[in-house]
């Protein structure tokens, strides 16, 4: 018997070692975020000691965090936990291996506390992957100098705009990356527009589409209120030499404006040409999602779940300059007092949730060739989205392809 | 080129210890041209290729003043041409010119306090520095092997080299994760990484030096065979000098290819102490934040070692020993 | 001659078949072990499967409530034989609602809820539900509605979704033992046809055995004759044993049906059976939950439809294999090798260590990558085998035969930038217009700088490298910059001289010319090192002597210069066209493409069918192909160069 003595005695001292091992956590965090990433993570080490678990993060390049996950984790040599936004999340599961499901851990209170298309975008085909740690969203920035009350409607956008307007100096009253098409989208959803169907289905052709595309035309070449070849680096360069004073931007842009102007945050403002309806911006959502290789998830779903807590998302909120997707956090006074915190929480009340399905990532190319050649007027945007709505039914098409 | 180095007199098989007289020799002959020879020609030939470099040297410089600029700006934004109502030409010549605004060495502070970025720039020295020696002695090898000696396969082995840069890297990074870190694993080690670049520099290394020591005449080999040097000897202390300048070529290349890489070192390396410095930099910019004067910064201060290590390696990037050598 | 050299066809011809059979033979032998094993595995699969879809038939009979439910599984269990455990799971709730386990019968009695350690259970089960609504969705099988897992303790397991209120709402699991017995193929047989190959190729080499060449050429033949008989009447062996095999498999299927049949209506009163107990047949169904249609629906055997070749493609190439086995040892091939081996032993040493270093990091990678473009992994099939999703070359015929360059549009005659050949053109003339800025700049320069005697030469060395040491991220985007149509300075230069600016980004042509002008200055400084590198080959005498013959300088440059040049400079313009054809960066960085992704190259296009559209053996196969072109042209370019050879 005392082989077998012997054998169950290593079998307990391998469990012990592995209660104390280590967690792992890749971010893409920098400079004030991950500062906040990291105190949270001390504070966890700190209280939670006696469980024997210790969280160690690791920033990663955001260039490469998908890549480092998508070669590391199936393999089970990656992190126990990683920070991403959704649009890879139906990637990922695809592949299998990498994201561990969460419905079993998750009770109604936890649910609850988040806002509630921040976990939808952590949902596929039915099922939770992670909890939602912070969002981003655009919204309007303008500078208070050039820009004292910041406009509710698109009528009032393009009056102030024109004002601003004097495209011999390179003045222009809005600038935003609109040939992009994760700008674009946020008049794309006012319209009631949308990209997949269920299914799914790609439907880049709708009328609404199309409508929204029309109003940027208009913007561009009747109202003359926005510069041409928008790339982020112009608008970010644009605003700082204070040639325009409205941006369509979101929280990464605050750390890219310069330090002498005084600029403010609303909310994107309501179309009146769709009749009045907010301009819906796609909201990209940061969860924490346990990596399906983990040896311990019941310890890695008590760190996730205490990132997400109210306490946790004040960290992020107020240290790390960061829109928490926990909602409690803002009723917390020093949060709700923030007037950055307060505009984009507005704000991402009236979005949608970026899809994350696999799919996703074959809409780009197509899309950002149709809405380069429309803002050109290469094209009528009727027939660059019939093109492009050929090219992604095809591409979606091969990949079912037996 | 065997043709045209054959058509050369025949040289008689002299010394290693002439041979370097002859250099001397040569030197002094450089001199006594650099007294005679037809003055005026020279003048206009010296004129005219100082205002070729001069032109180069603007058309080099002038996008690197534009990220000096930003650098220097203090801000985060790319510059851009800033112009009044009405334009005057005046107004557009000084647009052009860059020049920031206000001068701040606030991005460099903040690249080189906010993060380990010395430490990052020491771990990329390490791995670029490991690669370079550790790619030059294998291509040094194969490459003496492919010049000097007949044996079959030769051609094939040739080609594989450079078969290997023809398939796109882009697609190569899960079975190279696989190799390095699954089966050898060496996941977060500095050897990895020295192994990863030393492998892709070696195939232009091997054709580079391959192409030079055929230069080099045989007999220089014969001679020193003959005073009963080793092989060894005749490849430390004949070849490997006489191609000073390929290897200064083929080191800076190692050595660049090395230093400027991202996507492994980000991938393979787990720890944020073991990060070489083009990582540390792509946290800048990368999703939807672009912080170019940070980047630009930290690309001026990555730029500076390699810019030194050229420094010294030009001397032997040029030094025209085999010219001499060959007079014999 | 000698007896000793006459001998040698004969020992060759025998050492030769010997290993030709043995191979081909031997892995004959191996495949149809291996079928015979794959039609047990299946037989037990479709015996589970049977199982699991007559206990979801009763879970999902309306007779059963939650309380029953536990009584009803286990008098299913007791009458089904072959089966060990039997969960079920609803996912409200993640509840087990009953179980047959031995452990939870005692210790933790069902309905109870799932533990944590039985998190897999409950994720299986919400998998089940997704993949039904998916398929369903999609309209086409697309993900496993059976999931089969192997026990660690042997036996199976078979889970499937179970339906309440026309929902999904849970799992029905079974565990199983194995019972079918593999058959094992003959070794009689295989040595058999091992030995008549080795009598077929020894027989002309013994006969001959004076004439050495036609002892081994006829050895060779004789030998492949032999060979395509044994493989051939292998095969038919083979085919004959499988079919019996398979026919067994049916009848025992068949009978399993119809005694859960029997066992279903015995747990639920008969007046309720379902139509599903009444159609036995349709039990027998895949891991998509289709029938696989060997059974009717009472569960008579349908005749069987004609047996595939147990071996398929893999016969024609493993012939070709053994073939050139037995030629490459009867020609002598592996005793020249050896001595060549021994022969080189020094010069190979020399190349070891870098041919050790490529095979690992270079040439591993690339198999890899080729093996994947014969097939048509994706996203949704990444993780099955090789086998399984081989297609052949068809994704090399989809891009090859797609020649809809040209398309009408509404406004004429419209290029269609996606296509492959657009794409290849574009590179093309990328590459050739980069290569020829970056080796004219840079051997100018480089010869400049070898003027003897000029001042400052150091000074302009250093600047003049600096593109190719500041990291091109930010020089690509400052280029970027300054082609902008309003705020970048080259218009602003334009308009200083009284020209109208231009969109830049708006036509192929200026587009490519940005893209052109930023891949020049950061590549003319790496041609200008390895220019200047190779100068210091040519001897000063050369020159001198040219001079007094009275060479003018454009003779000395052609006569002397270049061909000098050429053992450094050749290698160099191979491989800056190999990377510039491949070159990712400045594209994306600069033009992205516009307009219209008009200034696309292979590469790019490569990377976004494995990154974007998750097409990673169509992206292989693009790879592939953009290797062969460059292989054509590496091998063209080296032939006219002979820069292997100096």
């Amino acid at each position: 018997m005392t082989p077998r003595l012997v054998l169950a005695l290593a079998a307990l001292t391998i469990a012990k070692a592995s209660l104390a091992e280590d967690l792992v956590v890749w971010h893409a965090y920098r400079a004030e975020e991950k500062a906040a990433l990291e105190t949270i993570a001390a504070q966890y080490n700190a209280t939670h000691a006696s469980k024997g678990v210790t969280i160690k993060t690791l920033a990663v390049p955001f260039d490469a965090l998908a890549d480092k996950i998508s070669a590391a984790v199936p393999r089970g040599r990656g992190a126990d936990i990683f920070i991403y936004a959704q649009d890879r999340l139906g990637g990922w599961i695809e592949t299998g291996n990498v994201i561990e499901p969460l419905d079993f851990f998750l009770d109604k209170a936890t649910r609850a506390r988040y806002l509630p298309l921040t976990l939808q975008a952590m949902t596929y085909r039915g099922t939770v992957y992670g909890l939602p740690v912070n969002f981003k969203v655009i919204a309007l920035i303008y500078n208070k100098k050039l820009v004292p009350a910041p406009p509710k409607t698109t009528t009032e956008l393009v009056a102030i705009a024109k004002k601003l307007t004097s495209k011999a100096s390179g003045r222009f009253g809005l600038a935003y990356s609109y040939a992009d098409f994760y700008y674009h989208a946020a008049l794309m959803n006012g319209f009631g527009g949308r990209v997949f169907e269920a299914g799914p289905k790609a439907v880049i052709d709708n009328p609404q589409n199309i409508q929204s595309m029309d109003l940027l035309l208009q913007w561009i070449y009747t109202d003359k209120i926005l510069p041409a070849e928008p790339s982020t680096a112009l608008v970010t360069a644009l605003f700082n030499e204070e040639k325009t004073g409205m941006v369509f931007s979101g929280p990464w842009f605050l750390s890219e404006i310069s330090k002498s102007i005084d600029y403010g945050i609303a909310p994107l403002p309501l179309i009146d040409e769709a009749g009045g309806k907010p301009m819906r911006p796609w909201v990209t959502v940061e969860g924490a999602f346990i990596a399906a290789p983990c040896k311990n998830k019941d310890a890695a779903y008590e760190f996730i779940k205490y990132l997400t807590d109210a306490s946790s998302a004040k960290v992020m909120a107020i240290k790390g300059r960061q829109t928490p997707a926990n909602k409690e956090v803002y009723s917390d006074p020093s949060v709700a007092s923030n007037p950055v915190l307060k505009a984009f929480k507005s704000q991402v009340d009236v979005s949608v949730p970026m899809p994350n399905i696999a799919e996703m990532s074959m809409m780009w190319s197509p899309v950002t060739i149709a809405i380069g050649s429309i803002v050109k007027r290469g094209a009528t945007p009727k027939e660059a989205l019939a093109t492009a709505q050929k090219a992604l039914t095809a591409d979606m098409a091969n990949l079912r392809r037996k | 080129m065997s043709n045209d180095l054959a058509s050369l007199p025949p040289i008689e098989a002299p010394s290693l210890r002439k041979r370097v007289a002859s250099v001397g020799r040569y030197i002094a002959g450089i001199r006594a041209d650099r007294a005679s020879g037809r003055p005026g020609q020279r003048r206009w030939m010296h004129v005219a290729a100082h205002a070729f470099l001069l032109l180069m040297v603007a058309i080099t410089l002038y996008p690197l003043l534009w990220v000096t600029t930003i650098a220097f700006s203090g801000s985060q934004s790319l510059a851009i041409v800033d112009l009044p109502e009405h334009a005057t030409r005046w107004d557009r010549v000084r647009a052009v010119i860059p020049w920031p605004s206000t001068w701040s060495s606030q991005n460099f502070v903040s690249v080189l306090s906010d993060q380990p970025f010395g430490k990052w720039l020491f771990n990329s020295f390490l791995v670029s520095f490991g690669a370079t020696i550790l790619g030059l002695g294998i291509a040094c090898s194969a490459a003496y092997a492919f010049s000097r000696l007949t044996f079959p396969g030769r051609r094939v082995g040739m080609l594989s080299f450079l078969v290997s840069q023809m398939f796109p890297g882009t697609l190569m990074m899960i079975p190279l994760y696989i190799v390095l870190v699954q089966w050898l694993n060496l996941g977060s080690s500095r050897l990895g990484l020295i192994l990863a670049y030393a492998t892709t520099s070696v195939p232009f290394s091997v054709w580079m030096l391959k192409g030079y020591f055929d230069t080099i005449p045989k007999d220089l080999e014969e001679a020193a065979l003959i005073e009963g040097a080793t092989t060894g000897q005749i490849f430390f202390r004949v070849i490997l000098p006489l191609a000073k300048p390929a290897l200064a070529v083929t080191a800076l290349f190692s050595f660049m290819s090395a230093w400027n890489e991202f996507i492994l070192a980000a991938t393979f390396m787990n720890e944020e102490g073991m990060y070489t410095a083009p990582v540390g930099l792509r946290f800048f910019v990368g999703g939807f934040s672009q912080q170019w004067g940070y980047f630009a910064a930290g690309a001026l201060i990555t730029a500076l070692p390699v810019t030194i290590l050229f420094l010294f390696l030009q001397r032997y990037l040029v030094s025209g020993l085999t010219a001499g050598s060959v007079k014999g | 001659m000698s007896t000793g050299t006459a001998q040698r066809p004969v020992i060759r011809a025998i050492v030769g078949s010997l290993l030709a059979g043995a191979l081909a033979l031997g892995v004959a032998h191996a495949l149809l072990g291996r079928a015979f094993e794959n039609l047990a595995t299946d037989t037990d699969d479709r015996s589970g499967i049977v199982a699991l879809n007559a206990l979801t038939a009763v879970v999902q009979s309306p007779q059963s409530s939650d309380d029953t439910l536990r009584r009803t599984v286990q008098g299913w269990q007791t009458r089904t034989s072959g089966i060990t455990a039997s969960r079920i799971v609803r996912i409200a709730g993640a509840e087990l609602l009953a179980s047959t386990a031995a452990h939870d019968s005692v210790e933790a009695e069902a309905p109870r809820r799932l533990e944590r350690d039985e998190k897999p259970l409950f994720d299986m089960a919400q998998r089940l539900r997704s993949a039904v609504n998916l398929n369903r969705d999609e309209g086409a099988p697309r993900k496993n509605e059976i999931e089969v897992e192997s026990l660690p303790k042997g036996g199976r397991s078979f889970s499937g979704p179970f339906v309440e209120d026309g929902e999904i709402s849970g799992l029905v699991q079974v565990q199983s033992i194995d019972t079918a017995v593999p058959r094992r193929p003959s070794w009689w047989i295989t040595l058999g046809l091992i030995l008549m190959v080795v009598g077929c190729a020894v027989v002309p080499a013994f006969v001959f055995r004076r004439r050495s060449r036609v002892a081994t050429w006829g050895a060779v033949g004789a030998g492949a004759i032999g060979l395509i008989a044994a493989l051939t009447l292998h095969g038919s062996f083979a085919t004959k044993a499988l079919m019996e095999a398979q026919a067994q498999g049916d009848a025992a299927i068949a009978a399993r049906a119809r005694s859960q049949a029997d066992a279903v209506s015995a747990v639920i009163p008969g007046d309720v059976a379902t139509e599903d107990s009444l159609a036995p047949g349709a039990w027998d169904t895949d891991v998509y939950r289709r029938s696989r249609g060997r059974l009717t629906a009472d569960a008579t055997i349908l005749p069987a439809p004609p047996m595939p070749s147990v071996f398929g493609k893999s016969l024609f190439l493993l012939f070709a294999f053994a073939l050139v086995l037995l030629a490459t040892t009867v020609l002598g091939g592996f005793h020249a090798l050896g001595r060549a081996l021994r022969d080189n032993r020094v010069a190979y040493a020399y190349i070891l260590p870098a041919i050790v270093g490529m095979a690992l990091l270079v040439y591993f990678p690339f198999v890899y990558g080729v093996v994947l473009s014969f097939t048509d992994s994706t996203l949704y099939n990444a993780n099955q085998g090789v086998a399984e999703t081989w297609i052949g070359l068809r994704n090399y015929a989809d891009i090859i035969f797609d020649f809809n360059v040209f398309s009408h549009g509404d406004n004429g005659w419209v290029v269609n930038y996606s296509n492959f050949y657009w794409t290849l053109f574009f590179t093309i003339v990328w590459t050739i217009t980069n290569v020829t800025i970056g080796v004219t700049v840079g051997l100018a320069l480089a010869l400049v700088l070898n003027i003897k005697n000029l001042w400052f030469k150091p000074l302009y060395r250093v600047v003049l490298i600096l593109p190719w040491a500041v990291p091109n991220y930010i020089t690509a985007l400052v280029w970027k910059g300054m082609f902008h149509r309003q705020f970048g300075v080259i218009n602003q230069v334009l308009e200083i001289f009284g020209r109208q600016p231009i969109s830049w980004f708006d036509n192929p042509l200026s587009s490519f010319a940005t893209a052109l002008a930023t891949n020049g200055w950061l590549s003319f400084p790496f041609m200008m090192v390895v220019s200047m590198g190779a100068l210091q080959s040519i001897p000063e005498e050369l020159y001198e002597a040219a001079e007094v013959d009275g060479a003018s300088w454009r003779q000395r440059f052609f006569a002397i210069t270049l061909p000098a040049l050429r053992p450094a400079l050749v290698p160099a313009i191979i491989l800056s066209v190999i990377w510039t054809f491949n070159m990712f960066n400045v594209i994306y960085l600069v033009t992205g493409g516009e307009p219209s992704g008009a200034t696309e190259i292979l590469v790019t296009q490569a990377y976004k069918f494995a990154f974007e559209r998750y097409r990673y053996g169509y992206a292989a196969a693009y790879s592939t192909i953009i290797f062969m072109i460059l292989l054509v042209y590496g091998i063209f370019q080296n032939r006219v160069s002979r820069a292997t050879e100096a």
